[in-house]
């Protein structure tokens, strides 16, 4: 649980605008390894398109991005992911008609050996069984890995998102409301995946609009606002009132500026 | 100890691990392969009962002859709208790059190379060109954004097009005479077309159903915010696609020009509409994400058998539209019947 005071991921000064629509105004933010930062914001605040700047879907107009103090430009999902920056997308995640293991290893499937995977072929029971292995150490359960993630449950898909998501994570990863769909138990475990991926020594950037949630497992919160950071504190400073009051504006102490 | 123990409490809740076997049952008469197949058997059957010589070797060799252009541009009509496109430039498609490849063949005739040469070249000629077509719409649908309904469409009119402005309508000949030989079976009811076109049926569904190749298409078609976010170059991957579906039209070009002996600049006017029924019959969803090679191969197989049988049980051939409407009408219906019972939501 130990926080290193260099940042893992930082972004500096980004700015993106859809048309006249400015969505990011000069944001900034940072996460250490082993910290979780809470995000947070009304909506259109601009929380989404800051999640698809930071996992590389979508290039900012303006500002830098830094990896392990190094500047980064990802062109697509496809570079944060090979720098080991993993998201969980809100309800986007995972494609229905394939099967819970293709949805593991998409993108990284695990090739037949020999001739065949040269040719593109596929080693179809070893994803099952890995994806399975994958699933249960994160601690979840699905009832067999080559069924279609349409026949899931809300809960079911929502685990397997996550646990796609945790297994391959390397330095960071980001959580657009992982606690969509879920009854109140389920989001507790969510949240001890959380604090499991925090003791891994992961950045942990977690999206909610369950304050409760937020104010229980983050290290610091972040409070966007048309699409500026207001504040940047550390968690002790707020209760559920002072942060609701940050995020509509109602409080403008303690501005990160 | 569960850290997160959603599915498995959820589970023994809400889904039981192996459905009750009625559901089984149910599941398996609702397979939409499994109907496909009762029902092309069913057809061939009744066909030959009613008539012995349905049911012969000659008869299965002249259907894979007249429907192997059908079945390579079905198969490529799968790949596109799996992956949630469609591709209607197909049949426009086959026509141009016959005439391409008629006029290619022609000069080399004209210049004394010989037929085998030709034949071997003409088939590069027609498979190159049906890459062209096919890269034009990727380029529309990645890069000038056209939805691939759109892009096809112009690719359609403008392929059309230029296939009667250089021919004038007439189909151009005079290239290698042994071609249309080719097209006499040798090996059952196969022929040297008839025999490409089965392994290429073979190869396009191993690589739809066990290759990454095909599983990106699944994704893209799935969900292609997913597949992206999953790092999939989803641009790229489109364009193999498209570049895919032109190649199998120009193949099918050039089997037509096998079969007829001349690039016909009409002859594959409509034929997108018939492939789109097959692929629909088979079982795919042009919502993207569904279906199966063997469904597509025997809805293309039933559209096949529709004309021969009406004729043998006497209904005047031109029913067969009627027929066709009916077939799609009943597989869509199908599909979504069984899509409301299998899917919890989406």
């Amino acid at each position: 649980m130990t926080t290193n005071d260099a940042p893992l991921y930082e972004v500096r000064n980004i700015s993106k605008s859809y048309g006249s629509v400015v969505a990011l105004d000069g944001v900034s933010l940072s996460v250490r390894a082993g910290e979780v930062i809470g995000l947070v914001g009304d909506n259109g605040a601009g929380k989404s398109t800051l999640v698809k700047a930071l996992s590389g879907a979508h290039q900012p107009d303006t500002g830098e991005i830094l990896l392990d103090g190094e500047a980064r430009r990802w062109k697509s999902p496809h570079n944060a992911l090979e720098a080991g920056i993993e998201t969980l997308y809100q309800d986007s995640s995972l494609a229905p008609d394939l099967s819970v293991s293709s949805n593991v290893f998409l993108g990284r499937e695990i090739p037949s050996r020999g001739i065949l995977g040269k040719l593109g072929f596929l080693a179809q029971k070893q994803m099952d069984n890995e994806a399975h292995a994958d699933l249960e150490r994160v601690g979840i359960a699905v009832p067999a890995s080559n069924r279609p993630v349409s026949q899931l449950s809300g809960g079911q898909r929502q685990a397997v998102a996550i646990g796609r998501a945790v297994s391959w994570a390397r330095k960071v990863i980001i959580l657009d409301e992982p606690t969509n769909h879920l009854g109140a138990r389920q989001a507790k475990e969510v949240l001890e995946v959380i604090r499991a991926a925090k003791a891994k020594g992961l950045g942990v950037i977690f999206i909610s609009h369950t304050l409760p949630h937020i104010l229980e497992v983050t290290d610091r919160i972040v409070v966007l606002r048309l699409g500026k950071v207001v504040c940047d504190a550390p968690t002790s400073d707020f209760n559920v009132d002072t942060l609701l009051g940050t995020i509509t504006g109602l409080i403008t102490t303690a501005p990160a500026e | 100890m569960a850290i997160l123990g959603i599915a498995t409490t959820e589970l023994t809740q809400t889904v039981a691990p192996v459905p009750p076997r009625n559901r089984r049952i149910k599941d398996l008469l609702l397979n939409q392969q499994t109907i496909l197949f009762l029902v092309l058997v069913a057809m061939v059957v009744v066909f030959t009962v009613l008539d012995p010589i349905f049911f012969s070797v000659g008869v299965f060799g002249n259907i894979l002859l007249d429907w192997g252009p059908i079945i390579l541009i079905a198969i490529a009509e799968t790949f596109v709208v799996i992956s949630g496109g469609i591709d209607l430039s197909v049949g426009a498609n086959l026509g141009f790059s016959g005439v391409i490849a008629a006029y290619a063949m022609k000069s080399l005739i004209a210049a004394g190379i010989d037929d085998a040469t030709t034949i071997f070249l003409g088939l590069l000629v027609a498979a190159a060109t049906g890459m062209f077509v096919g890269y034009v719409n990727a380029l529309l649908i990645n890069r000038a954004k056209l939805v691939p309904f759109i892009a096809t469409l112009a690719t359609l009119g403008a392929a059309g097009g230029m296939s009667i402005v250089l021919t004038g309508g007439a189909p151009i000949g005079e290239g290698p005479e042994s071609a249309i030989a080719l097209s006499v079976p040798w090996l059952g009811p196969l022929s040297w077309p008839g025999i490409v076109v089965v392994v290429i049926v073979i190869i396009a569904g191993l690589y739809l159903h066990k290759s990454r190749f095909g599983r990106y298409t699944y994704a893209i078609g799935s969900n292609s915010f997913a597949a992206l976010a999953a790092g999939i170059n989803v641009k790229l991957h489109l364009t193999r696609i498209y570049l895919l579906s032109g190649l199998l039209s120009g193949l099918a070009g050039m089997f037509l020009y096998i079969r007829l002996g001349s690039g016909a600049p009409t002859s594959g006017t409509g034929n997108e509409l018939v492939a789109i029924a097959a692929v629909v019959i088979g079982g795919v969803a042009l919502a993207g994400g569904v279906g199966r090679m063997s469904g597509v191969v025997i809805g293309s197989l039933i559209l096949a058998v529709v004309p021969s049988g009406l004729i043998i049980i006497g209904i005047e051939p031109n029913w067969k539209q009627v027929v066709i409407a009916f077939l799609i009408a009943a597989a869509v219906s199908l599909q979504a019947l069984r899509t409301s019972s299998t899917r919890r939501s989406k």
